[in-house]
């Protein structure tokens, strides 16, 4: 059946710089925010958005983010007539196939999937962003300015216009000028990595994008330079709500931070709700000398310690004793009797051993940052993990 | 379990539950911040992968039907049986909505029974917590040769019961209706594994002859004329949510770790309806302190010994001491309650003082303004 729009959710990449964390999965089903998994941001806008089919292109470490979306049904996407598809690489009758060589080559290798729904357009989301986003209201823009592309975008600082994808725009927001990590940014509108293309006009450049041997085959580098270069209608969507890439460690952790008050981001919100796949759990028991301020705390957890400033996902234990202080702890993770987790993100099922200490506090040198542990890790009793490490799975501590 | 269907009965509510039923059977009660009290029946069966069950209403079952929906939470939205909400009045020739007893609301849906497919068929009471191991209870029936089998708690609740004395052959020797205290036998928890052909022999009987009770009646009579009946033991944690008294007992046991992980256990977790629902916010002068608390709560006071459901809020300065606080309930700034009950969609206003008793709780009914 036709449909108006339909989304391409990229979800391939590895995100090598969450290290520890992404050893093992790929980076839109780490944990994030107590109940929540990265995918469940971009999932969710397009459910609450209308958006009813979904392509998912994995690639790297996919089987824990394949079961984890299942059918769709924790996000009203099991539906009849579309829903969300896991969508890997895969081998054609005649000729070579091949893994995805980069953003623009996967939406190209699944042509067919998109022209099975024949949309008037597609929009192109990526795995590792947290915001609340109306994308029908982008594309009502996208229509009514009669835009081949319209890429979603956000003020940010001169500074960090330099590490990101910058527009130049005229009044009426119509994009003249992309670059890329600018060192002398003209304009301060950056790029959300989320764009609105007419079906039609993606089409016909990812196919001379993938005729171009020297191109990198990226939504970034390739299709939007060119699609502009060839004066092509190209809109700036100006959006002003919390928006966050979660792409490094500490930027991880400080998102994770911000869930901690409603006036970043309202995610108690019934009209536009987040919604995952979370194991159903008794409530969260909080033990007589518990002590507990200034969290969230999910379903299952046990709480015999204490918790500070600390975002707690499911069925996390914290002995007596214990004390979590500015700590992202991903579900199931075991903070055993007197142990001391600070400054510090701590993975699936890990557990830190009786009197270990995970992290320290700032010393106020740049030298500081979060320490992390991946998933299902024994960090041995009395064990000490300084600022800034990294423990990989299966490593001894 | 192949060859197993599953009959659970939420067609009655103890009058002694008061106001907490004024709106809902007591299958439907929120209960332990979570669940709901069939629950705990719907996932004992789901944990024996027995999919097909009829649930037996009769009154007040909105609140049953929007929880229970099509089953999807226990796995038993199937495309060939599944779940089957079972209302009054849906059966030719029988045109009674009143059901005096068990064996009146079975005939009042004895053409659902008489088509079950399966051998065996499990009765399970909607208004009960307990995590049943109905494979072992199944394997113990079928074994047993006996056409009935009864399940039993090792544990006595304080209220009436009936009990079954075993004799050597294992077998029921005698049967004690309605006692209360810790006598001789062991606590029926009214739940049955029955053969399919002795159950419909049952209410083909009393229908015949105008009884209405399962236990005085059918059960009573079969033990007489020489029936075989077996006894399963069940010996986790038991409660019938009977009385208000009962529920605030069941909900205050799950405050012992060792009664929470036994109902709770991994092996066979009990399911409910999923929420789209955040974490919950402990503020800077939270205080909580031997409480279980659902997710999407805001706690700014102190909370002791308490059981929270989701999405309730506890404003700066308020102390609530031995509560069960139900779904999207507000107690205000400085606000006091000890010993209170208070259903959902509560607001007690900011500095309001509320005091029960253990023995008598004080029961604030749903989307009272206080």
């Amino acid at each position: 059946m036709k449909k108006s729009c339909i989304a391409m959710l990229l979800a391939g990449g590895q995100g090598s710089r969450l290290y520890a964390l992404t050893q093992d999965v790929a980076k839109p089903s780490v944990p994030f925010g107590g109940k929540y998994r990265i995918i469940d941001f971009p999932l969710s806008n397009c459910a609450n958005s209308g958006i009813d089919t979904v392509g998912v292109l994995t690639q790297y470490r996919p089987l824990k983010l394949n079961s984890y979306i299942g059918n769709g049904q924790p996000w009203d996407l099991d539906v009849s007539d579309g829903g969300v598809y896991i969508l890997p690489p895969y081998l054609g009758a005649h000729e070579q196939g091949s893994w995805f060589s980069g953003t623009a080559n996967a939406i190209y290798q699944n042509i067919a999937f998109i022209e099975m729904y024949d949309p008037d357009n597609v929009l192109i989301l990526s795995g590792d962003h947290i915001y609340k986003m109306d994308y029908a209201e982008m594309l009502r823009a996208h229509q009514e300015n009669d835009a081949a592309c319209t890429i979603a975008v956000q003020q940010v600082s001169m500074a960090e216009a330099t590490r990101m994808g910058i527009m130049s725009v005229d009044e009426h927001d119509l994009i003249t000028e992309f670059e890329e990590k600018p060192k002398q940014p003209k304009s301060d509108l950056a790029s959300m990595g989320i764009y609105i293309f007419n079906w039609k006009k993606l089409k016909a450049a990812l196919i001379a994008d993938e005729n171009d041997p020297n191109s990198s085959k990226d939504f970034g580098k390739n299709i939007i330079p060119n699609m502009l270069g060839a004066g092509e209608r190209m809109l700036a969507y100006r959006f002003r709500g919390y928006w966050r890439d979660v792409g490094t460690i500490t930027s991880l952790w400080d998102a994770n931070m911000d869930m901690l008050s409603t006036d970043q981001i309202n995610l108690f919100d019934p009209d536009w709700p987040i919604s995952s796949r979370s194991p159903i759990c008794p409530p969260h028991y909080a033990g007589k000398d518990a002590k507990i301020i200034h969290s969230i705390v999910t379903e299952g957890c046990e709480i015999y310690g204490e918790v500070e400033n600390s975002v707690l996902s499911s069925s996390v234990k914290v002995g007596e004793g214990a004390k979590v202080l500015y700590s992202v702890l991903m579900p199931g993770a075991v903070v055993e009797d007197g142990a001391v987790v600070e400054y510090a993100i701590i993975g699936e099922n890990t557990v830190v051993g009786r009197g270990a200490h995970i992290g320290a506090a700032p010393d106020g040198t740049d030298s500081w940052s979060v320490a992390t542990c991946g998933p299902d890790i024994t960090i041995r009793s009395g064990a000490v993990v300084p600022a800034a490490a990294m423990i990989y799975t299966g490593e001894e501590v | 379990m192949k060859n197993f269907h599953g009959i659970i009965f939420a067609y009655s509510a103890a009058p002694e539950l008061r106001e907490l039923v004024t709106h809902r059977t007591a299958a439907s009660m929120p209960i332990f911040g979570r669940y709901r009290v069939i629950d705990f029946a719907l996932s004992s069966l789901m944990n024996a992968g027995i999919h097909d069950v009829g649930v037996i209403m009769q009154r007040d079952y909105q609140s049953l039907m929007d929880h229970v929906r099509s089953g999807k939470s226990w796995d038993m939205s199937r495309k060939d049986g599944g779940i089957r909400l079972l209302p009054p009045f849906g059966m030719p020739g029988y045109h009674s909505g009143n059901y005096f007893g068990t064996m009146e609301a079975l005939n009042g849906v004895g053409d659902y029974i008489r088509d079950i497919p399966q051998k065996y068929v499990v009765l399970l009471l909607g208004s009960m917590c307990a995590n049943i191991d109905l494979n072992a209870a199944g394997e113990q029936h079928i074994r047993s040769g006996a056409p009935i089998t009864a399940i039993c708690s090792t544990t006595t609740p304080p209220t009436a019961q009936h009990r079954y004395i075993v004799g050597e052959d294992g077998f029921v020797k005698t049967a004690r209706f309605y006692r209360e205290g810790d006598e001789e036998g062991y606590t029926s928890m009214e739940g049955y594994i029955i053969d399919k052909e002795l159950l419909v022999r049952m209410m083909d009987a009393c229908a015949a002859e105008n009884h209405y009770r399962f236990h005085r009646d059918a059960i009573a009579a079969y033990l007489a004329a020489g029936g075989k009946m077996g006894v399963y033991l069940h010996e986790g944690y038991y409660m019938p949510i009977r009385s208000v008294d009962l529920y605030y007992r069941a909900n205050r046991d799950m405050l012992d770790p060792d009664k929470r992980h036994d109902l709770f256990t991994p092996e066979r977790p009990v399911r409910t309806r999923h929420h789209s629902l955040v974490s919950t916010y402990y503020g800077e002068s939270a205080v909580s302190s031997n409480s279980l608390v659902g997710d999407n709560c805001r706690i700014y006071g102190t909370v002791e010994n308490c059981i929270l459901s989701s999405e309730v809020v506890v404003e700066e300065g308020a102390h609530l001491r031995d509560c069960v606080i139900m779904r999207r309930t507000t107690i205000g700034r400085d606000a006091s309650l000890e010993c209170v009950i208070a259903d959902k969609d509560c607001v007690i206003a900011p500095g309001t003082a509320l005091k029960g008793s253990e023995k008598l709780p004080l029961v604030i009914p749903k989307g009272s303004n206080i």
